[in-house]
């Protein structure tokens, strides 16, 4: 009896320090993201305690932060100058990006799958080591401080990604698709737009997501770009906010707002995203 | 000749479609490369510019913030990098084997990556201000939650070196658990449950199994995360700008150098160091590894 009830303790003993391990992790996870949330319903009283402790929940939970913002010019005219350099960096890299990809998983002239792999590749180059070269050659071409020169930086980022999505999408495609169009006379670019694009259409659709996102999100090349002009991005608008000290129920707020549409899309593609985190990284 | 001709013609369609991405990204790279090498290089005096020179790179070496940046930053990589891995791990681990409700706690755990890395630095800002601040109410017990009194005064984190670059860190684990779990999840789940069973009839206990079996089996795993995190430490830049703004890693001293001391050589300069600790440190990782799989493979 005595043999048999070892292990059934142990396996007992491992059940419950794996349970905690998972709540202590969920807990680690929730945390920061409550507490924007918290910040962001609180009203002044909540915030500005005089030396009490802060609670955990708001005395009067508000929407006043929320209200103030849609209010605020230097919000609105940051959200949309995120929106306009996000949907801009979406068009320069999906319309260089997609047909790159194309040629480069149907054709096979010598030294591609090399070009392939450098068009990728160019992805890990560090941020912050191009970013004082590109200001500097941003400020000869008049782009700095301008919602095309952030679209351009980001474009730079994103367009790795994009050739390694489309690939993929492509790839799954099979080949006869293209042949018999061409079979039945249609030009090489009558059967890559009108044929192969609609069918990819659902995973590009997923590529220019995660573009919309990473632009969205990006704040060392906008905040380079941006950081002594009167343009701001969300992130970068976020951070000139900090340097006045303000209320830390305001920026919560402005958080929230920048948050919230990142987490919605992501749910919405993340079985591309997983997939395109993960593929590739394992083998 | 006939047969580069045959090659262009066949294949027109394809070089005109890569074109436009190849030329603006190989074109920005080659011209990034270029210039951070001329800038580096450039000394730029009263009397014009000098080039080639090591002058910004003999001035670093004899300015303290920048002695002190590069051991700081030395130290942030070596400690963040395996913690990234670790945590990885354990959270991989915790969640490899299947239970009710999995799915969702999957998808709470992707959650960090999901919020934009500028507000995972703001909500660590305010959950560590100084001197009421959420975390330092907690550890001088003042919630009646946790009535145990860790500390009698309030610390500030973002004005002691180590606080600030530890809070940093935090943040930048945090952020990068679900890419680290994910790569290790699904290494995890590649290994055969034979394996295990074959273990288990031959009588190796748990910690046998995991170390023999789990472990090696899944180093291709955890040299992709290392190598990919080690990377992403070193260059590090948006926690360590909000929450340790006195206390610069390399990246933040880019940022200071260019903005605060005006000198763009000098900011080249130290991106040139720090590309070139990456790129050293990438191969050094790659190939620890290569011998480390062969010595764990014979075993």
């Amino acid at each position: 009896m005595k043999e048999r009830g070892t292990p059934m303790a142990r396996i007992r003993a491992s059940k419950v320090l794996w349970f905690m391990g998972i709540i202590l992790m969920i807990l680690v996870v929730l945390v920061p993201i409550f507490i924007m949330f918290k910040y962001a319903i609180s009203d002044r009283s909540s915030v500005v305690t005089g030396g009490m402790p802060i609670p955990l929940w708001p005395y009067h939970p508000t929407m006043e932060q929320f209200r103030g913002l849609m209010s605020m010019d230097a919000f609105v005219r940051s959200a949309l100058t995120s929106m306009k350099v996000a949907l801009l960096a979406v068009m320069i890299s999906l319309v260089m990006g997609t047909p790159a990809a194309y040629a480069l998983v149907r054709y096979r002239f010598p030294g591609i799958m090399v070009l392939a792999t450098l068009l990728i590749s160019v992805r890990l180059f560090p941020d912050i080591v191009s970013v004082v070269p590109i200001v500097e050659i941003f400020t000869k071409l008049g782009l700095v401080n301008t919602v095309w020169g952030v679209a351009m930086a980001h474009a730079l980022l994103s367009t790795p990604y994009v050739i390694f999505i489309a690939m993929g999408v492509f790839e799954t495609i099979p080949k006869d698709l293209d042949e018999q169009a061409q079979i039945l006379g249609a030009s090489r670019f009558y059967s890559f737009t009108r044929i192969i694009l609609p069918v990819a259409l659902p995973g590009l659709a997923a590529a220019a997501i995660y573009v919309f996102l990473l632009s969205w999100d990006e704040f060392i090349f906008a905040y380079f770009l941006l950081a002594f002009g009167g343009l701001s991005t969300l992130p970068v608008m976020l951070q000139k906010v900090l340097s006045w000290t303000p209320q830390h129920n305001l920026l919560a707020a402005i958080s929230v707002l920048l948050s919230v549409p990142v987490v919605i899309f992501t749910f919405v593609v993340q079985r591309y995203m997983q997939t395109g985190a993960v593929a590739g990284a394992v083998k | 000749m006939t047969r580069i001709r045959h090659l262009a013609k066949t294949n027109l369609f394809g070089i005109v479609i890569l074109a436009p991405a190849a030329l603006y990204l190989l074109g920005f790279l080659l011209i990034i490369l270029f210039k951070v090498l001329e800038l580096a290089f450039t000394r730029v005096s009263p009397q014009g510019p000098l080039f080639p020179t090591a002058h910004h790179f003999v001035a670093l070496s004899r300015n303290p913030e920048f002695r002190q940046a590069f051991v700081r930053t030395v130290w942030f990589t070596l400690i963040g990098t395996p913690l990234e891995l670790i945590v990885g791990l354990v959270a991989a681990l915790l969640l490899v084997q299947a239970f009710k409700g999995r799915g969702v706690i999957r998808s709470l755990m992707i959650l960090p990556l999901t919020i934009p890395t500028i507000v995972t630095a703001i909500m660590l800002y305010i959950m560590f201000d100084f001197p009421g601040g959420h975390v330092n109410d907690i550890l001088m017990g003042r919630h009646a939650f946790f009535p145990f009194q860790v500390m009698s005064h309030p610390v500030d984190w973002r004005g002691s070196g180590f606080f600030a670059l530890m809070v940093s860190l935090f943040g930048k684990v945090w952020r990068d658990m679900p890419i680290s779990m994910l790569i290790i999840l699904a290494g995890l789940q590649a290994i055969g449950q034979d394996q295990y069973e074959a273990a288990r009839t031959l009588g190796a206990s748990a910690s046998q199994r995991f170390l023999r079996i789990t472990l090696p089996l899944l180093t291709p795993a955890m040299s992709t995360v290392l190598v990919l995190r080690s990377v992403e430490v070193w260059k590090e830049f948006i926690f360590p700008f909000i929450l340790a703004g006195s206390y610069p890693l390399l990246a933040t001293l880019i940022e200071r150098a260019y903005h605060e001391w005006r000198n763009p050589n000098e900011a080249s300069a130290i991106a040139l160091i720090l590309l070139a600790l990456i790129i050293v440190s990438t191969i050094l990782v790659f190939h620890v590894l290569k011998w480390l799989r062969k010595r764990l493979v014979k075993v």
